[in-house]
């Protein structure tokens, strides 16, 4: 078996190197559809962050005791029970943001990054390794919603967070916030790192 | 090969006996899990259940207050810890039972006295649906305020509704002759200045007013007479 | 009538208006990933369209009769332990969303079998895109939005039953089909043009997608236009004064009322 990376290699490849939504383009769902807003941005990278984090441990620590035809069914299980815990939470103390995001947060139970991490990582290594590899690709998560979302929101609304940055003779440009701006953010700022990715090589 | 099959014939029993363990361990695995995940559930829901019964409730009871009296009383009135009474009801429109619309409706009342009722209706915008929050008077003619609770409309052009100081033109206003959308500045009192570039939004609005009103104010008139009728 | 009116508004709106891939960005992964040939993206349509029905009609039925708040099944089984009233009170929407992903799943399995049995060419070409459905938001999407108006509506009358609750998932899966259709008739074009290095393969795609949900933003507004103009009733008529006579008569609905009072104060 080829040796694995280790604790802090698998938390700095999720960051940049391996991000889940720019290089793999895992987690599609979420990048387009709650990022029309920073504030609604962060909040889905946090959950997502506390269910990958809680979903690796968990299978990192019954990963002996995983057979390989039972396996998916347990990953499933854990996943949904921890979006389950995470979507009550967001119900009970950030009431109105639970709304905004809607259906997006149950819809964590099939982003294919968190099964993909358990798969090709919890199920395979320590705890520790798989809490850094969660947190490294949690953190890409963040950023590469971020990213979207700021652009999204400053060009549909002149405003990032709720703060106003551009002057109001900026004529917001609402398609920024419906879905087609999405698609077209999302499609120029992946170029944007495709190309300079290449020409780092 | 035969050797094989020779050996598995030799010892079949062991081996499937170990595939049989081997299963039975996994489906104790998951039903462990399942028991754990589901007491860890039932907590949450515990818990957090009464929590998100109060948040969903207090959506709209805390828009009452100013909606029936207007933000500056309001304000004052919490300034001065004082409460309104507030009683959430169900309302049919009294057509037959198909098409029959329902309203949730609070009354608020200080002191025992009815001092308005706040209208809670679901309606078509233009992009998708519009839940909206209509403050009337104690005898249900005039509009004492509007609130927007959920919208989809067009960012920039529909969603304008929301806005504050659209939804101002409402408030004073008259209930009857029905309110109408024009789209060049309002002039008579029951005139209400679409959006630009937002007509069906605005007139979406505007008719689910309408249509709560005369569809719920002889039920209003009436039940603030009965309350009258017993003190007086 | 106006149920036959009330499906075709729901379907239309499923697959045009409010399209699954377009508007409400679920399914984008088998969006991006299998649509670079028609017959792959048909075929994976059906599938999706397939496993998107009988997901709902299980997820239906279990929400009604299993997990929403005062679900006959659960109440009448919880009536054995305890009383009636704390059995009426039941409320198991908590285990939702872990229902629904064993549903999908199970859902796949047997379309997998299906297939398997009567299309084996189709499920040999499918390859391991076919258990992957599980993980399509589309039908965890139509689920959630099935649960959403059938245990998030307070009043019976609105409540979904199950012809709209399958209205909405199939023609959902058929928007599904119809969106990664035409992207795949785009992208077989794309192929013979000279895209530029860093935006090919996905890139390329997103910014065809927004393109396509520009153009099926063009269909917004239309089951409103159409609600009106079908299910026209009396318009707001100008308000006549109280007649006293009618006064007591006035039906407030409180024995019809399915729902409690509630007293807050």
């Amino acid at each position: 078996m080829a040796t694995q990376p280790n604790a802090a290699e698998r938390f700095a490849q999720g960051i940049l190197p391996e991000n889940p939504v720019y290089r793999q383009l895992l987690g599609l769902c979420p990048t387009l559809a709650v990022t029309n807003g920073l504030k609604a941005a962060l909040t889905m990278a946090g959950a997502v962050a506390f269910v990958l984090l809680c979903a690796n441990v968990m299978t990192s620590l019954i990963r002996n005791l995983l057979k390989p035809h039972l396996r998916i069914v347990v990953f499933t299980l854990t996943i949904a029970t921890f979006v389950t815990i995470a979507d009550r939470f967001l119900a009970a103390y950030m009431y109105q943001m639970s709304k905004t995001l809607g259906p997006y947060i149950p819809l964590i139970i099939v982003n294919c990054i968190i099964i993909c991490r358990c798969e090709v990582c919890a199920s395979k290594q320590s705890p520790i390794t798989a809490a850094a590899d969660a947190l490294g690709q949690s953190i890409g998560f963040g950023l590469a919603l971020c990213s979207i979302a700021a652009v999204r929101e400053l060009l549909g609304t002149g405003m990032i967070a709720g703060v106003r940055l551009l002057p109001a003779a900026w004529p917001d440009w609402g398609v920024m916030i419906l879905p087609p701006g999405a698609f077209l953010t999302f499609g120029l700022l992946l170029g944007l790192v495709n190309w300079l990715s290449r020409s780092k090589k | 090969m035969t050797g094989d099959t020779q050996h598995a014939a030799i010892v079949p029993d062991s081996v499937s006996g170990t595939i049989l363990i081997g299963n039975l361990a996994q489906a104790w695995l998951v039903l462990a899990l399942a028991l754990i995940f589901g007491a860890t559930l039932a907590g949450v829901q515990i818990f957090l259940g009464p929590i998100i019964e109060a948040n969903k409730l207090n959506e709209t009871l805390q828009k009452v207050p100013e909606l029936v009296l207007g933000q500056a009383l309001a304000d004052k009135m919490a300034a001065e810890n004082q409460h309104l009474d507030i009683t959430r009801m169900a309302l049919s429109d009294g057509a037959g039972s198909a098409g029959r619309r329902f309203y949730t409706v609070y009354e608020a009342r200080y002191q025992g006295d009815v001092r308005g009722w706040v209208i809670k209706t679901v309606g078509q915008g233009y992009a998708d649906k519009i839940e909206l929050l209509l403050g009337l008077s104690a005898d249900a003619g005039r509009i004492t305020g509007l609130f927007i609770l959920d919208q989809k409309e067009t960012p920039g052009l529909g969603n304008k509704i929301a806005d504050a100081q659209w939804r101002a033109q409402f408030i004073g206003k008259s209930v009857e002759p029905s309110l109408t959308v024009v789209k060049n500045g309002a002039g008579a009192g029951h005139e209400i200045d679409a959006v630009s570039g937002a007509t069906i939004s605005s007139r979406s609005v505007t008719r689910m007013v309408d249509t709560a009103v005369v569809d719920l104010r002889q039920q209003l008139v009436s039940r603030l007479h009965a309350t009258d009728g017993g003190k007086g | 009538m106006e149920y036959m009116i009330d499906i075709a508004l729901i379907a239309l709106s499923a697959a045009l208006i409010n399209n699954f891939v377009l508007y409400y960005f679920v399914g984008i992964c088998p969006f991006i990933g299998v649509s670079r040939r028609v017959d792959m993206a048909v075929g994976m349509g059906c599938a999706v369209t397939f496993v998107i029905s009988i997901a709902a009609l299980i997820s239906w039925s279990i929400t009604t009769f299993v997990l929403m708040p005062g679900a006959p099944l659960s109440c009448w089984i919880a009536g054995f332990f305890v009383s009636g009233e704390t059995a009426a009170r039941i409320d198991l929407s908590i285990l939702s969303y872990i229902v629904y992903i064993f549903a999908i799943s199970a859902s796949v399995q047997f379309v997998e079998m299906y297939v398997r049995k009567f299309f084996p060419p189709l499920y040999k070409s499918f390859g391991v895109f076919l258990p992957l459905i599980t993980t399509n938001c589309a039908i965890l999407f139509a689920c959630l939005t099935i649960m959403s108006h059938v245990a998030g509506v307070d009043n019976p009358a609105e409540r979904w039953d199950l012809g709209r609750a399958l209205a909405l998932a199939f023609f959902g899966g058929v928007g599904f089909t119809i969106a990664i259709v035409i992207m795949a008739g785009i992208r077989e074009e794309l192929d013979l043009c000279d895209i530029p290095a860093p935006f090919q393969g996905a890139a390329i795609t997103l910014i065809v997608g927004g393109i396509l949900a520009l153009a099926f933003m063009g269909f917004t507004g239309v089951d409103n236009g159409l609600r009106n103009a079908l299910t026209q009733r009396a318009p707001a008529a100008v308000y006549t004064a109280v007649d006293p006579a009618h006064v007591n008569s006035n039906r407030s609905i409180d024995s019809e009322t399915f729902y409690l009072q509630a007293v807050v104060s």
